[in-house]
């Protein structure tokens, strides 16, 4: 067994994981705030669809979002590089749960506030910018910190499109050395980027809640 | 705005909005990857009205091209096999999720209780290993467990295992999972219950075990039961790993199909539907037993 060539496939494993959580959550946040947004919109159409898309994603497993988009989609005529389908894919799907969290977060919000803020003569969207999306970015830190960390442990699933993160290089070790346990090191180091995310999320949520005097 | 949670009523219109925008969604999905080409749509009309709307049969010729593959590749879906194979996958995932569920309860309901131990030696090892196995991915899970089972397979020929080994590895990795998840929740369940009910049934004489029995765990259960069916949704969605395996459920069939009809957009979008359809009614079901118990017995629990 070389012990050399594990620890540089895991390596790569883990920043290819990293990266793809990372990606793929920064692009979620916006994505899923803009349809959080849109499923409280006075606009009936968007509304609708912003709520459909969320029930839908909601409803289907993750490897099917990333088999319709890796497999499916190139015959269709649009092709993605690998690393890119699968952030594609888990963005879209976790964008589903940004925008339940954040519709939560905006329809908690008392309605003093939105009159307050339009009687101000603020628009729409500044009154969104200004007044809304910063109290519901404190409030939903904790439901965005478990979304993200599930989002983490997703990323396993892009493993199924060849996506070469941190499951599929276990993968590889299992296969080229039959040595099942790579899987629990794996594992382990799925903790290794979890963890920490939990904790900041905890530092965070405890800054952003004396900030607001309480 | 529609920024008002207060009107009671806006909750089901956003319910039947949801359902509504999700299937124009799933129906857009087809024109716009062109599985079903508008085009070639065009070409079915009669000379008389293409020349009418100033379409020029030069134009139309690559349309009766996209028509004729859309129609090859819908073709499988007319046909009643297709529908058995996929329905056979069906069965697969319920009966792999369901089975899961219904192991993982008794196991969920005493990893809870000894979690809420007061004993040290039997509370911490729970805690460990329940934060350890939350932590894991359940893809983790399943290789993990299929890796090993092969192992055992192999050295100790265990006929069960070898011929049924991914079907039982799935369920283990699964069931594992899922008891950790629902010792969660039921223990979010017994700890939610006013702590009066225990003192009560101790002062009428029950003794501990009779007490969780017949007072506890009837209302923790009552209580838990919507999030448990979300599980059980989560669970449903999870099954699908198993076909990076070879777990022969409804995806992995699906897979089969479209690498032999090579029609994957067709394929995953009726399989999709398939899943949204599943799940969507597993998701009013627990939305309407949480209404009938948050409704009716907020004030007896």
């Amino acid at each position: 067994m070389n012990t050399e060539s594990w620890y540089l496939l895991l390596q790569v494993g883990l920043v290819a994981t990293a990266g793809l959580s990372l990606a793929a959550g920064v692009i979620s946040l916006v994505l899923g705030t803009f349809i959080g947004i849109f499923r409280v919109s006075p606009m009936a159409p968007l509304r609708v669809l912003a709520n459909g898309y969320v029930e839908f994603f909601r409803n289907i497993p993750l490897l099917i979002c990333l088999a319709f988009i890796f497999y499916g989609l190139p015959k269709a005529g649009i092709t993605f590089p690998i690393f890119e389908a699968g952030v594609i894919g888990l963005s879209v799907y976790t964008a589903a749960f940004v925008a339940e969290v954040v519709r939560a977060g905006l329809q908690s919000i008392s309605h003093g506030q939105i009159e307050a803020a339009r009687a101000l003569g603020l628009s729409y969207v500044q009154m969104l910018w200004l007044v809304l999306l910063p109290q519901v970015f404190r409030m939903v830190i904790p439901p965005l910190g478990s979304i993200f960390i599930a989002l983490v442990k997703n990323t396993s699933v892009a493993s199924a499109i060849v996506v070469p993160e941190l499951m599929y290089q276990a993968e590889v070790i299992a296969g080229r050395y039959f040595y099942p346990s790579v899987f629990l090191i794996a594992g382990v180091l799925y903790l290794v980027i979890t963890l920490p995310l939990a904790l900041l999320v905890n530092v965070v949520e405890r800054r952003l809640l004396i900030g607001r005097g309480r | 705005m529609q920024i008002n949670p207060s009107r009671p009523k806006s909750r089901f219109t956003e319910d039947r909005q949801a359902l509504i925008g999700a299937l124009i969604l799933i129906a857009a999905l087809p024109f716009i990857f062109g599985m079903i080409p508008i085009g070639g749509l065009l070409t079915v009309l009669p000379a008389a009205w293409r020349s009418a709307l100033g379409l020029t049969d030069g134009l139309s010729r690559p349309h009766a091209a996209a028509l004729q593959s859309a129609i090859a590749n819908w073709q499988p879906f007319v046909e009643f096999a297709t529908w058995r194979f996929l329905t056979l996958g069906l069965a697969m995932t319920v009966g792999v999720s369901l089975v899961s569920i219904l192991l993982s309860l008794p196991l969920a309901t005493l990893a809870a209780l000894a979690r809420l131990s007061t004993r040290a030696y039997i509370r911490w090892p729970i805690i460990t290993g329940i934060e350890i196995v939350r932590a894991f991915p359940v893809l983790i899970l399943i290789f993990y467990v299929f890796t090993q089972f092969s192992r055992v397979a192999e050295t100790t020929g265990m006929g069960l295992l070898k011929t049924n080994n991914v079907t039982i590895s799935v369920i283990v990795a699964l069931t594992l999972y899922t008891t950790v998840v629902n010792a969660e929740t039921i223990r979010a369940g017994i700890l939610s219950l006013d702590k009066g009910q225990t003192e009560a049934a101790r002062s009428l004489g029950l003794t501990y075990s009779q007490a969780l029995r017949l007072v506890i765990l009837p209302q923790t259960f009552r209580r838990v039961l919507p999030p448990l069916i979300a599980q059980f949704v989560t669970l449903v969605k999870d099954t699908s790993l198993g076909a990076i395996i070879g777990l022969l459920e409804i995806y992995r069939r699906g897979q089969i199909l479209y690498q032999y009809f090579r029609n994957p957009l067709e394929t995953l979008w009726v399989i999709a539907i398939i899943y949204f359809i599943v799940n969507y009614l597993l998701g009013q079901a627990a939305q309407r037993i949480e209404r009938r118990f948050t409704g009716s017995r907020r004030g007896a629990l």
